[in-house]
């Protein structure tokens, strides 16, 4: 493989630097901390927002309607399922792609939709269904369905993480996202979201996940002229159910 | 590296600033992302703001005194989550492991995200002399690798082209009908690099950030052509400069914070994604290989210098060249090479070398608005001044920006200057050669008030001369005034 070798290379930095110790002769307080430490933070963040559920809850729908997203609150999963029928109804797709996470144990949407006569795929591996023949499928879907891993006030962001059952692609390839967010995947800040990763990559003994990615509102494009165009490579349309 | 323009910066300039078409595009930057950008800061407070970037100056402070530490970390956790990191010290390096990859994993059809280290690198070429397909996803890459130009800002690449423009490109490359609708040009973009999108074999995205403790790449992204590129194909090549990396992931807050709104006045992209290391078994999706290319490329010789480091800790928003009065009204592409504005003016002469691109640090009026905008506090009017200092002072005359002769003149107005006397008896004979001058305009009338000298060609000062104005000597200077009228003695 051509380039330079890494102790070649990092002894080229070391001579700009004028700097001849490794490590830094300050450690990183955030890189010296302990898992138990990191524990502690988290258990402290979980308290405040349980303690403040109601008004978070108010900010993410808020915050997330300024970033773009169509947002509704449901406090019941009936209402949920009835929503989506109605968005189901009104885009005129034939194939709706949904994850295979828990939150459609707790709103079973499957036979509504078909109900309706449209095609809903899962994302669930096996003998016939290939990495391909998903990708096909996901490209043939109008709606795409996930849930959230978390909810975030501070920027109205749905955050998902990898995970058997939910491809990146459902989320970008169809023209409409809808994201299920519950009451428990909500958190307040950025802050509290990178400290639990960091937590998590700890105690998982340093696997951070293939991806985390942050969706906040649709995707959107302003390169001819400054003017905004949603729907450019990613959905037009993006829809946030918060339960709860 | 892409051809170097910067010694033409003189001739580019002038001839952008007489371009209206351009002047009005730039205006549209300065009053969307600028506007935006200040909304954003009153909305969260300025207090809120100062702490926010003054966290992620600390992080880019500590981390870039200790680059080689985290370069080390960085290395160990993008192996241990099954990526592989290579190091390029310049362009060629960094070119030949891409093709490398291309060349040893059969790669066919290659599309990108927006990469300004790409164009640093000057990729492209490299890539189609090997005979692969390359597409530029990002709707303004896109249009520029269309009309096969390159980036005029950091964020909004092809802000120099109008409907119109784009419009006719399209017509003359796709063979479309002309259509200037801005959303029917987006969805002719979508439908085109839909299908290369799932068509790809390799995926090349720059990285915002990259996190040395667990190895994630940070793209930060508004069109969802980052999450494609970086989903779809079987093979990821992110490729980034060495100073893009943070210790943890926690320090990414600041920067999420402070790089939209300092970009496009958003809160936040609508996709911020995070990439570690290839797909894992269980994934459903993603590609099965990740590569991480760091380049050095120059790099290593601003950390070398004590006063120009800090151009290290660059972020990349542009608020700088959207706050600038000289690239407000000249644009990115005089400015002869990828990275334009206050900033670029100071990494493109350390990148592509001073002798070079000694015009650039010249493109400031010093206003220090730069700084005033900057996220991360970079002193950037102290560095064009060094770079200054750097071309004036050099043994080398061809390295120096101005004539021999205004070096003498700047010697003999420091002298004039500090000594009183020698100021009054300048005062006293420049007075006379006013009114000599207005019996015998040679040089050049004054305006009818009576109060400007316009346009004077005056034989030595002319390239300083010839595009201002020049206020005529008052009647008594305010060392007279202070004499005669105003001084406690006088009581």
């Amino acid at each position: 493989m051509p380039g330079t070798p890494k102790a070649e290379f990092l002894q080229s930095v070391r001579e700009a630097l004028g700097r001849e110790n490794v490590p830094p002769i300050e450690a990183y307080p955030r890189l010296a901390e302990t898992p138990s430490e990191l524990e502690q933070q988290v258990a402290q963040m979980r308290q405040h927002i349980e303690d403040n559920l109601p008004a978070l809850l108010d900010k993410l729908a808020k915050m997330a309607a300024l970033g773009g997203w169509r947002v509704h609150r449901a406090s019941r999963p009936e209402d949920v399922i009835e929503y989506i029928e109605t968005l189901a109804r009104d885009s005129g797709t034939a194939n709706v792609v949904r994850s295979n996470q828990d939150v459609f144990n707790q709103i079973p949407l499957d036979a509504t939709l078909t109900n309706l006569g449209l095609t809903v795929t899962t994302v669930l591996r096996d003998e016939t269904t290939t990495r391909e023949s998903l990708r096909e499928e996901i490209r043939q879907s109008g709606i795409g369905i996930t849930g959230a891993d978390y909810a975030l006030a501070e920027t109205g962001s749905v955050i998902v993480l990898p995970r058997k059952g939910l491809a990146r692609l459902i989320s970008v390839v169809p023209p409409v996202h809808i994201a299920l967010v519950r009451a428990e995947d909500l958190l307040e800040t950025l802050d509290d979201l990178f400290l639990l990763r960091r937590l998590e990559y700890h105690q998982q003994g340093g696997e951070m996940g293939s991806y985390l990615n942050f969706i906040t509102g649709p995707s959107r494009t302003a390169d001819i002229e400054m003017t905004i165009v949603e729907g450019v490579h990613g959905p037009k349309e993006v829809h946030m159910i918060i339960l709860g | 590296m892409p051809e170097i323009k910067t010694q033409d910066f003189t001739a580019a300039s002038t001839a952008a600033i007489l371009d209206p078409k351009l002047r009005r595009a730039l205006d549209r930057v300065a009053e969307g992302f600028h506007v935006a950008r200040l909304d954003r800061i009153e909305e969260v407070t300025q207090d809120v703001w100062d702490g926010w970037k003054d966290q992620a100056r600390e992080i880019k402070v500590h981390t870039i005194e200790n680059l080689d530490y985290y370069l080390e970390l960085l290395d160990k956790n993008v192996t241990a989550a099954g990526g592989q990191l290579h190091f390029a010290k310049d362009a060629d390096e960094a070119n030949e492991i891409v093709a490398h990859i291309v060349r040893t994993r059969n790669i066919k059809i290659v599309t990108k995200s927006k990469s300004m280290v790409s164009e640093e690198l000057g990729l492209n070429p490299v890539l189609e002399a090997l005979g692969v397909e390359v597409w530029e996803t990002d709707l303004g890459e896109y249009i520029i690798q269309l009309a096969e130009e390159t980036p005029s800002h950091l964020v909004a690449p092809a802000l120099h082209k109008s409907k119109e423009d784009v419009a006719a490109l399209f017509t003359e490359k796709l063979g479309i009908p002309y259509d200037e609708d801005i959303y029917h040009m987006a969805a002719t973009a979508r439908t085109i690099l839909r299908d290369k999108f799932m068509e790809a074999d390799l995926g090349i995205s720059g990285a915002n950030f990259v996190v040395a403790e667990t190895g994630t790449l940070v793209i930060i992204t508004n069109e969802g052509n980052g999450r494609l590129c970086t989903s779809a194909p079987r093979v990821h090549i992110g490729i980034t400069g060495m100073e893009k990396v943070i210790p943890s992931m926690q320090d990414l807050s600041a920067f999420l914070r402070l790089l939209p709104r300092s970009a496009t006045g958003q809160r936040i992209t609508s996709y911020v994604s995070m990439t570690t290391g290839p797909r894992r078994s269980d994934d459903e999706d993603g590609p099965e290989e990740f590569h991480l290319i760091l380049v050095d490329n120059g790099r290593s010789k601003m950390l070398a210098d004590p006063a120009l480091r800090e151009a290290l800790y660059c972020i990349r928003c542009g608020a700088c060249l959207n706050i600038c009065p000289v690239y407000s009204r000249i644009g990115g592409h005089a400015y002869g090479w990828v990275y334009p504005g206050p900033i670029g003016a100071v990494v493109s002469p350390m990148l592509v070398g001073l002798p070079k691109a000694k015009e650039l640090p010249q493109a400031s009026s010093l206003c220090g608005a730069c700084r005033e905008v900057c996220p991360v506090n970079i002193d950037i009017p102290k560095m064009l001044l060094d770079l200054r200092k750097k071309t004036a002072e050099s043994p080398d005359s061809s390295l120096r920006s101005a004539p021999e002769i205004e070096r003498v003149l700047a010697r003999l107005y420091a002298k004039l200057m500090s000594s009183p006397k020698l100021l009054k008896m300048g005062v006293k004979f420049g007075r006379f050669a006013q009114k000599l001058e207005r019996m015998t305009p040679v040089f050049s009338p004054l305006t009818t008030d009576g109060k400007w000298i316009r346009n004077a060609h005056i034989p030595i000062l002319s390239r300083w001369t010839k595009s201002r104005d020049l206020p005529t000597l008052p009647k008594q200077t305010f060392h007279e005034l202070w004499e005669k009228e105003l001084s406690p003695d006088d009581s």
